[in-house]
């Protein structure tokens, strides 16, 4: 019976989709799961929680209650379903997931094809849910989206002695960068360190490993060949990592950049000491916002620039919703993941730039953007929808992932520190990267 | 009528034994048992996401692997450089203090209390704080200096390879002094009077009574303090990821830091425990080491501490 009312409530989300853009959550029937606890993991920080003031809604409309087991940022969240796995207690039901991190878990999350309606599915981007798919499965149901592109200080780009002084300088119109080649020089131009710099980049992590991925794409490069065997380390690789590392010595970007992750660098754009950042979409309204930004009025906005293979930079995942395979109540989890994904959530994400994965969504934000007289965030819009549906790509969707990310990024942060030349250290990394992808049966 | 025999439990030779049983117990499953079962998965491929690698056994790999492996070598030797200065600053420092405050009359309580504030606090907020304050770009430091006008560029404290070293061993030290401060001042305190009054009639200079009278009573104080901090900085962690994560390039790369990354990031649990052992081995000749010297210190004393 209760399969039956969420078939009704899957086909009326479908179809409130179909008949119009303004899907509302009242319209569908979310199921009756009185009594019942669904016990739930979900990734913390400030952009994730305005969602979360939905739960309550959810819960009102069906009578379950929600038990958040934890809320924590994701590389915690990693650590801690690891564990659950180890100690085989996955006795919850719905994990916050990420489409980078969802190969390694292997079979802990089910496929939700079959359980979320074939019409439900149908409003979701294909590429988004391509990129949830795992083996064929798609393990995860996606919430937002990301992907990043260059905001730059206008007024900078606009100052007519910096136009003169550039042109005299480096013999081409100062705008902002089409190709990685033309941001270097700007860069390096715009730099006054220790007041000011040209550009930033997040240092270490997973952070630096996904940038380097995606200038190594744009300059032609591939992490693998088609039989897994690493070939990061050829001149594409060699080419982009110099870029780094030039920048690094020029002292474009701030010393302390290698510790620098995702906060650093926005929050240092939004000082106004820098005057490019290629970030994601969620930092958008931020740095528009005259009480956190100095540089609100004066943000603008273009694609990541391209690189010697006439490719943008791409590097692209999104955050998801999972469902537990031991999960003792599929179908309240199914109405939760649902519910946190439908139109009117991902409205309320998108009202702070987190990229929809439903595909009315971005039309409706862009309306409601327009209504409000937001024009900056329509032009974000207009801007990621592009970089979404033309230079999106995943890292590869492989269960050593992170571990062969592990190898690289120290490397990478050798080189740049001028340890070892970028040819040794892709070498190495190379090398170290092969042992993984061997000890996880890809060679 | 025969005296029959009470029951082996209740007979005087096992009482001992019996009342040791829980503390026993609660060893056997709270230590022994994981520290077997931890060495155990040393011998395997045991991956955290696999559970069913847990009896896939590897031999020695997971040890030839870690001893052929330059990154665990340096962090092995860079914890061992970074637990020897430490230790030292904060001895050094830890007596200074321990001595200044054994002078003061008035407000000693006070003083005593708040310099255990530091210790108050988790590793994880030292390590954000100083984090901020090694900041390059907005952190306190390098702005005073800049507005001081003792420095025009940003200093990369943390990422260049000894000024990052240094910021962590100072927030370790800001942290932990007060352990060896306390521990002196209690032995201060504790320390007769006669051998000093003898020595001042006898016309020593107070660098006499301190080298040859107050420091050899102070050092099986010195070697404890030494042995508890020894087996806190070779496990350190928090500060050391919170402000480089080990980085950059592996520039601050201790033990735990790698251990934590290979066992849980990697999930490979098996090669992070064989790393563990090593590093409880290091532990246990640290703690040898200053038990040796605690036991030739309190021979010295002649059994006075």
């Amino acid at each position: 019976m209760i399969r039956t009312t969420l078939k009704q409530l899957l086909a009326a989300t479908a179809l409130s989709g179909i008949a119009a853009t303004g899907a509302m959550a009242e319209d569908v029937d979310y199921g009756n799961f009185a009594d019942y606890t669904l016990r739930v993991k979900l990734i913390g920080g400030a952009q994730y929680e305005p969602l979360y003031a939905r739960i309550s809604e959810w819960e009102a409309m069906t009578g379950a209650t929600v038990d958040v087991l934890s809320r924590k940022n994701h590389f915690e969240l990693d650590r801690e379903i690891k564990q659950d796995i180890a100690a085989g207690t996955l006795d919850w039901c719905v994990g916050s997931n990420h489409t980078s991190f969802a190969p390694q878990y292997g079979a802990i999350y089910m496929d939700l094809n079959g359980v979320i309606g074939e019409e439900t599915l149908a409003e979701f981007q294909e590429l988004a849910l391509k990129n949830s798919t795992v083996d064929g499965r798609l393990v995860q149901l996606p919430r937002h989206s990301d992907i990043s592109n260059l905001y730059y200080i206008k007024s900078r780009f606009e100052d007519e002695d910096n136009k003169a002084a550039f042109k005299a300088e480096y013999g081409y119109d100062l705008a902002p960068p089409e190709t990685w080649d033309q941001m270097k020089d700007m860069a390096m131009f715009f730099a006054d360190a220790p007041s000011f710099y040209g550009t930033q980049f997040v240092g270490k992590d997973e952070a630096i490993t996904g940038r380097f991925y995606e200038m190594l794409v744009a300059n032609g490069g591939q992490l693998f060949d088609e039989n897994w065997e690493p070939t990061f380390n050829s001149e594409a690789g060699v080419k982009s990592l110099q870029w780094f590392k030039d920048l690094y010595d020029a002292q474009a970007v701030p010393a302390g950049a290698l510790n620098y992750l995702w906060d650093d660098t926005g929050l240092g754009f939004a000082s106004g000491t820098v005057a490019m950042n290629l970030d994601w979409a969620g930092w958008a309204a931020f740095f528009n916002d005259p009480e956190n930004s100095k540089i609100a009025g004066d943000v603008g906005l273009v694609r990541a620039p391209m690189g010697d293979g006439g490719v943008r930079a791409g590097w692209s995942g999104s955050h998801t919703f999972s469902i537990t395979s031991t999960c003792d109540n599929v179908e309240a989890a199914a109405s939760f993941v649902t519910f946190l994904t439908n139109h009117e959530s991902q409205m309320i994400e998108a009202s702070t730039g987190l990229l929809p994965t439903r595909a009315s969504v971005w039309d409706a934000a862009k309306e409601k953007f327009a209504a409000d007289g937001n024009d900056f965030l329509v032009e974000v819009f207009d801007t990621y929808q592009l970089s979404m549906s033309e230079d999106a790509f995943t890292p590869p969707l492989i269960a050593p992932w992170i571990e062969v990310s592990n190898e690289i990024w120290p490397r990478l942060q050798a080189a740049i520190l001028g340890e070892m030349t970028p040819q040794e250290a892709l070498d190495e990394a190379a090398e170290d990267a092969r042992i993984v992808m061997e000890d996880a049966g890809y060679l | 009528m025969a005296n029959k025999p009470p029951p082996f439990w209740q007979r005087e030779k096992y009482t001992p034994y019996i009342l040791l049983l829980p503390a026993i117990l609660t060893l056997v499953f709270v230590v022994l048992l994981p520290l077997l079962f931890s060495l155990y998965t040393s011998f395997t491929g045991y991956r955290l996401i696999r559970p069913e690698s847990l009896y896939q056994w590897v031999g020695l790999r997971n040890y030839e692997r870690i001893f052929s492996d330059g990154d665990f070598w340096s962090a092995f030797g860079r914890t061992i450089i970074f637990l020897t200065i430490a230790l030292n600053v904060e001895f050094l420092l830890g007596l200074g203090i321990a001595l200044l405050i054994n002078k003061i009359t008035w407000g000693q309580r006070t003083l005593r209390t708040i310099m255990m504030f530091p210790m108050m606090f988790s590793p994880i907020l030292v390590g954000y704080q100083f984090k901020f304050v090694f900041n390059d770009n907005i952190g306190i430091l390098n702005n005073a200096l800049q507005s001081l006008g003792l420095s025009d560029g940003a200093i990369p404290w943390l990422v260049d390879k000894y000024l990052a070293n240094f910021a962590i061993i100072f927030a370790e030290v800001w942290m932990s002094t007060s352990v060896f401060a306390i521990l002196l001042l209690a032995g201060l305190f504790a320390m007769p009077r006669d051998p000093l009054e003898a020595a001042k009639v006898d016309g020593c200079t107070p660098w006499q009574v301190f080298r040859h009278i107050t420091l050899p009573f102070l050092m099986p104080f010195v070697f404890i303090a030494m042995t508890i901090r020894s087996l806190d900085v070779a496990r350190a962690y928090d500060i050391v990821d919170v402000m480089t994560g080990g980085g950059p390039a592996g520039r601050t790369e201790l033990l735990w830091t790698l251990i934590a990354r290979t066992g849980y990031d990697n999930a490979r649990m098996g090669q992070a425990n064989a790393m563990a052992y090593v590093s409880i081995i290091l532990s246990i000749a640290f703690t040898y080491y200053f038990f040796t010297k605690l036991i030739a210190a309190r021979k010295y004393m002649g059994g006075a501490a």
